[in-house]
């Protein structure tokens, strides 16, 4: 019997056995009982609505399968984003689904939140409200969202006035109050303006992490990269200023380590030099009387040369672009600092070009940090007795640890939160009024001036929730005693409230509310209005700092992965790892490499940070690039609670926040998150992170290239000269049909790993927990690699998203023992999962690491079940599975065109990746038409194969990084 | 050679194990097929030939979908309200759509769930619905015999080449093949586009 006929023996009486073994289930369909003319079953519907996980409110489209959404896209036509979402706005879905949400309104009793019914929880609250009213003590009362400044903030502010209590508080963490107070100084605006990044010829960013958290990240990334990316012709430059090497700071051709603190002496000196050196207007003399370049650099460890040869790029800009205010250099120095910033845009001829006052940000709206404070304040002295905490509000969490909040809510009679999910303030909370998600309701919001984006419900509630606009209604009426028509709040519900606001706003157009729920909103163009800057002279010091002179200045930095907090519920963001650390699931404080060999502290080592405001143990990470005087800690990090089930042992805390101090910058109210320093203990214990890539040494492999820009220029210009053609035994493949494949410009890449979550989402991509991942064991189809190269403490850095190259002639095909890889006809390297029996062969044969082997059957946490892409199978324990060039999306793609009886045009497919990514990195299309935009750019003498010696002939074409004279 | 021969005993035992547990189950008839299982004895061959109602009338998402779709209960009560109203199985009907219930029938055909199956395509490449599902239009209730069964993989093992039997994958592409042969389709073969 030969080695095949034994193999097949088995195989086929193992399926025999299986096949008779298990008795067919008798399952069930079920068919509508009234159909929706909306839903086809087995047919997408979009919907289009507004991203809520941040301020920057981008415009989405919800794809809803049989009456669930399972894919997030970003909204096409939408201003902001241009169809682009952040890996955060791909994961809002698991925030949907999030497996700990509320089933139902909370009563907390006996210690314990138990459910309630909804009419028994508004009795309470209107009860006690009215209570408060009658005694005179409306006051008492506090409302408390995050930024809303549509309908519903009108409405909340109606409700305030009608009831008489406290002004509302629009509490967002990273409020930005520094630059609203900054260009009132400077330009008498009380506004935070538009930025055209894209008109730019140099960008200089003092501290701003515009490509992770600052205002609106993916606009601004977007807009960054058609500055600075070749593709796009226009080789800008970008100059960042920060005492840590950030992800913003990695897409930098120059970064700027200084002292932290000294952004505004910084630009003072920069400004002086640019007088100095003719480059700047004389009028800007009074500004820097006192500065003098040497003492600057000596003070902010940046060398008078550097600081001479940043005025002399950016004061040849026509026009530059500075920004600052991130919130990780935010402390009581940010609003001088943010005035000397805002002359430095004066002196380039920023305002109306670059810096656009008129389209002004929503950021405008919020209400300065120290409000919020007097607020606490107010609940620690037992004058509030009601405090209404809305949706993705987390005061808890978010606030300094000096502000003590939570000691104050004690104070307060009746805490109400309408969080949908647990959190740390409703772990304060006597009630819980859960809130529907963004994707379950209407709504309106307008990320900037003359752009209003309208959200709708994309499906119904996942769990019993109702908007908080028809709570609140409901609860004024029992207030007022009023009934629904009349007094006044009349409407019956938000919704109605919603539809009658807009109504002028649509006046005279035919079906406007359809066009403006089909489009996501309306908007128009609003021009910029001019500005004149004042000029004075600043007073730009360092911050005051609070806790031991001798200790490190702490550096706490929004996570670009959980903003401050509010997304951190989502699996798929916990898994997605930091771009510069690679490092997975649990916080960590990055501690220079000086410090940790004074301390003895190596990577892993559990450290105590302690300021005099609490103290948290976290992991350390060593760094090369840190500022040596500083540590720092990402914001954000926290576990749900079903997080347990992929992080072992108890949560401890992770927020640096509670180590700052209450104190705000005097003339704006902004948070000092640059406000404390902090010793470090070991603690004697180790808890290495997980962090997915080994080493960010190339070792002269060449698998992220660059090339630098007069070379790119000049072979732009004449073409490249031939390179040595590798010999193939292999003939060349024969394509009938399309071939399909894959351009990833590396010089438009930023890192942000939107393409990672929304392949995880669009793939039905398993989450596999801290210990799997610390393993190898991660499911991504798609990674981003951090590759550095150069001095460790200041290296070049390259961003490469790795998948499966879908080679010609690839490793893993030939050595699958039973066919379940193989090469498509149309140049894809196709895995039947059905076929596959687990040997991982191809896994060990792909020089790209690309395969992921299935080491147990991945569970979907109900119901984060729901939300799986019905058009992917969910694999199985004991199967391999890599990136398909999103077939599913292929299979569309060819079916749409063969109803319109054509062919599959340049354009029709996107894959997840492709379709997410904020600086269209990634190409998809068929290389056989040479038309295609991929066949154009796999054809650019910038592009390249990963591992080309290897003779795999891939159908991923990487473009080589453009690099401007880095250091 | 010794060790050959130990290899085909271990075969051979194995293979003699796992008939013997498959023969012993295979007397089992798919649960489908009995006509007593639907929540409401429903007779396709009535509404076919009696009432000529076509098939994409109440399966009507099946040109536009991957699913061919039930017809929703509404829609059933659209004739049923008055037509044969009286009858017992229509009395059922109807007491559905009063409580504003799905009626519960039981599923017959169903690929596996890793297989991707779009009823649309094939409308669209003109396949009459009998083509795979049968003479549903004679069937007082529909019922299939459908899956992999052992005689054929008896049969494939010792080298015969027997008809695969109906909604297998064999039978597909053995469809697939025919029909671009003698018609010039596009049907596709690539594994990738039904297994992804």
């Amino acid at each position: 019997m030969k080695r095949r006929d034994f193999f097949k023996i088995v195989t086929t009486s193992g399926a025999a056995a299986a096949v008779a073994g298990c008795q067919q289930s008798a399952e069930r369909i079920l068919p509508l009982v009234v159909p929706n003319e909306q839903i086809v079953p087995g047919v997408a519907a979009w919907f289009s609505t507004v991203c809520r996980e941040c301020p920057a409110g981008c415009g989405v489209i919800a794809r809803n399968r049989e009456g669930r959404v399972v894919k997030l896209e970003g909204n096409p036509d939408h201003p902001v984003n241009r169809g682009a979402l952040c890996l955060r706005g791909q994961a809002a879905l698991q925030g949907a689904y999030h497996p700990d949400r509320f089933a139902g309104p909370q009563q907390r009793q006996g210690g314990a939140l138990r459910a309630v019914s909804w009419d028994e929880a508004l009795k309470l609250v209107a009860g006690k409200i009215g209570e408060l009213r009658q005694a005179g003590r409306s006051k008492a009362v506090a409302l408390v969202t995050q930024l809303e400044n549509g309908s519903l903030a009108v409405l909340m502010d109606r409700w305030t006035q009608a009831l008489g209590t406290r002004p509302r508080v629009s509490l967002e963490p990273f409020g930005y109050e520094a630059i609203r107070a900054a260009n009132r100084i400077v330009f008498n605006r009380d506004a935070i303006p538009h930025y055209a990044f894209e008109e730019a010829e140099v960008i200089l960013s003092l501290g701003a992490d515009f490509i992770e958290t600052w205002l609106s990240n993916v606009s601004y990334a977007r807009a960054f990269k058609r500055m600075h990316g070749f593709r796009e012709g226009r080789a800008g430059t970008f100059i960042h200023v920060e005492p840590r090497q950030s992800l913003t700071a990695a897409n930098a051709d120059e970064w700027v380590r200084n002292a932290p603190g000294t952004e505004g002496l910084l630009a003072l000196a920069i400004l002086r030099a640019m007088i100095d050196e003719g480059l700047a207007d004389r009028r800007f003399s009074e500004a820097v009387a006192g500065i003098d370049v040497k003492k600057v650099a000596e003070e902010s460890g940046v060398s008078a040369e550097t600081i001479k040869h940043i005025a002399t790029l950016f004061g040849r800009a026509r026009p530059g672009l500075a920004v600052g205010g991130g919130v990780a250099v935010t402390g009581t120095n940010a609003t001088p600092t943010l005035v000397a910033i805002n002359l430095l845009n004066a002196a380039t001829g920023a305002p109306g070009r670059t810096i656009r006052f008129g389209p002004d940000s929503a950021y405008g709206k919020v209400t300065p940090y120290g409000e919020v404070a007097q607020l606490v304040q107010a609940m620690a002295k037992g004058e509030i007795d009601v405090l209404l905490v809305g949706p993705r509000t987390n005061p808890a969490f978010t606030l300094p640890g000096g502000l003590k909040f939570a000691d104050a809510a004690r104070k307060v009679g009746l805490v109400v939160s309408f969080a949908n999910q647990p959190d740390e303030t409703t772990a304060l909370a006597h009630l819980v009024l859960p809130d529907t998600h963004w994707l379950e309701t209407w709504g309106d919001y307008a990320p900037r001036e003359g752009v209003i984006g309208l959200m709708q419900p994309t499906m119904s509630p996942v769990r019993d929730a109702l908007p908080m606009g028809d709570v609140l209604l409901r609860a004024a009426r029992a207030v007022l005693g009023t009934e629904e028509g009349k007094g006044p709040l009349p409407w019956a519900s938000f919704e109605q409230y919603l539809k009658t606001a807009w109504e002028p706003l649509l006046r005279g157009q035919l079906d406007g509310w359809q066009a403006a729920l089909q489009q996501g909103g309306v908007w128009r163009e609003t021009p910029p209005a001019p500005v004149t800057a004042k000029i004075g002279a600043v007073q730009a010091s360092r911050p005051k700092l609070d806790g031991d002179p001798g200790g490190l200045v702490l550096l706490a930095y929004p996570s670009f992965r959980f903003y401050d907090g509010r997304a951190a519920g989502a699996a798929w963001l916990q898994e997605a790892p930091d771009t510069m650390t690679q490092a997975v699931w649990e916080a960590w404080v990055e501690i220079a490499r000086e410090t940790a060999t004074k301390l003895g502290i190596a990577q892993g080592d559990v450290v105590r940070v302690s300021s005099p405001h609490g103290a948290i143990e976290l992991p350390a990470y060593v760094s090369a690039s840190l500022h040596p005087s500083a540590v720092a800690i990402p914001i954000g990090h926290r576990y749900a609670p079903y997080h347990a089930r992929y992080v072992a042992g108890s949560p401890t805390p992770m927020n640096p926040v509670a180590l700052l101090p209450a104190g705000a910058d005097p003339a704006s109210g902004a948070a000092a998150y640059l406000g404390v320093r902090v010793t470090l203990t070991k603690t004697g214990t180790r808890r290495p992170l997980a962090i997915l890539q080994a080493t960010h040494d190339q070792d002269d492999r060449e698998l992220a290239q660059h090339v630098d820009l007069s070379t790119a220029r000049e072979q732009a210009l004449r073409g490249k000269p031939k390179e040595h053609e590798f010999l193939s035994m292999y003939p060349p493949q024969h394509y009938p049909g399309y071939r399909w494949g894959m351009t990833i410009d590396v010089d438009q890449c930023v890192g942000c790993q939107a393409c990672v979550v929304a392949c995880q989402a669009e793939n039905n991509v398993p989450v596999v927990g801290k210990a799997q991942a610390a393993y190898g064991r991660q499911q991504h189809w798609l990674r981003i690699e951090r590759w550095a190269e150069g001095r460790p403490e200041r290296p070049l850095n390259v961003f490469l998203p790795m998948l499966c190259q879908h080679c010609e002639v690839a490793p893993c095909e030939p050595v699958c023992p039973v066919f379940a890889a193989y090469r498509t006809e149309e140049g894809l390297n196709g895995q039947v999962y059905n076929r596959c029996v687990g040997t991982r062969y191809c896994g060990n044969n792909c020089p790209y690491h690309v395969r992921r082997f299935n080491w147990y059957d991945q569970e979907f946490p109900a119901p984060l079940d729901v939300q799986l892409n019905p058009d992917v199978t969910v694999r199985q324990l004991g199967v391999m599975e890599k990136c398909t060039m999103c077939i599913q999306r292929i299979v569309a793609g060819k079916d749409r065109a063969r109803d319109e009886k054509r062919s599959v045009r340049d354009g029709d497919i996107l894959t997840a990746c492709q379709q997410t990514c904020p600086t269209q990195a990634i190409t998809f299309g068929n290389l056989k038409d040479d038309q295609s935009e991929v066949s154009k750019l796999a054809h650019s003498p910038r592009a390249y194969h990963v591992l080309e010696e290897l003779g795999t002939r891939p159908s991923v074409t990487y473009l080589k990084k453009v690099t401007r004279g880095h250091a | 050679m010794r060790a050959k021969a130990g290899v085909g005993a271990l075969g051979l035992a194995l293979l003699a194990i796992l008939v013997f547990l498959a023969v012993s189950s295979w007397s089992r008839q798919p649960a489908a097929a009995r006509p007593s299982v639907q929540p409401i004895t429903f007779p396709h061959n009535v509404h076919v030939q009696t009432y000529k109602i076509d098939c994409q009338y109440c399966h009507a998402d099946a040109r536009r979908s991957e699913y061919a779709g039930l017809p929703s209960v509404a829609r059933c009560m659209g004739c049923h309200k008055i037509t044969a109203a009286d009858k017992p199985e229509i009395k059922k009907l109807a007491g559905y759509a009063a409580r504003s219930e799905p009626i519960p029938w039981m599923r017959i055909y169903k690929v596996p769930e890793f297989t991707y199956f779009p009823h649309k395509a094939h409308l669209r490449a003109g396949l009459s619905c009998q083509t795979c599902h049968g003479p549903v239009e004679t069937m007082t209730t529909v019922g299939a015999r459908t899956g992999p069964r052992l005689a054929n993989d008896l049969l494939n093992l010792v080298g015969l080449r027997p008809a695969p039997p109906p909604v297998t994958m064999g039978w597909c592409i053995e469809c697939h093949r025919r029909e671009n042969a003698a018609r010039g389709m596009h049907a596709p073969l690539d594994c990738v586009t039904c297994h992804h």
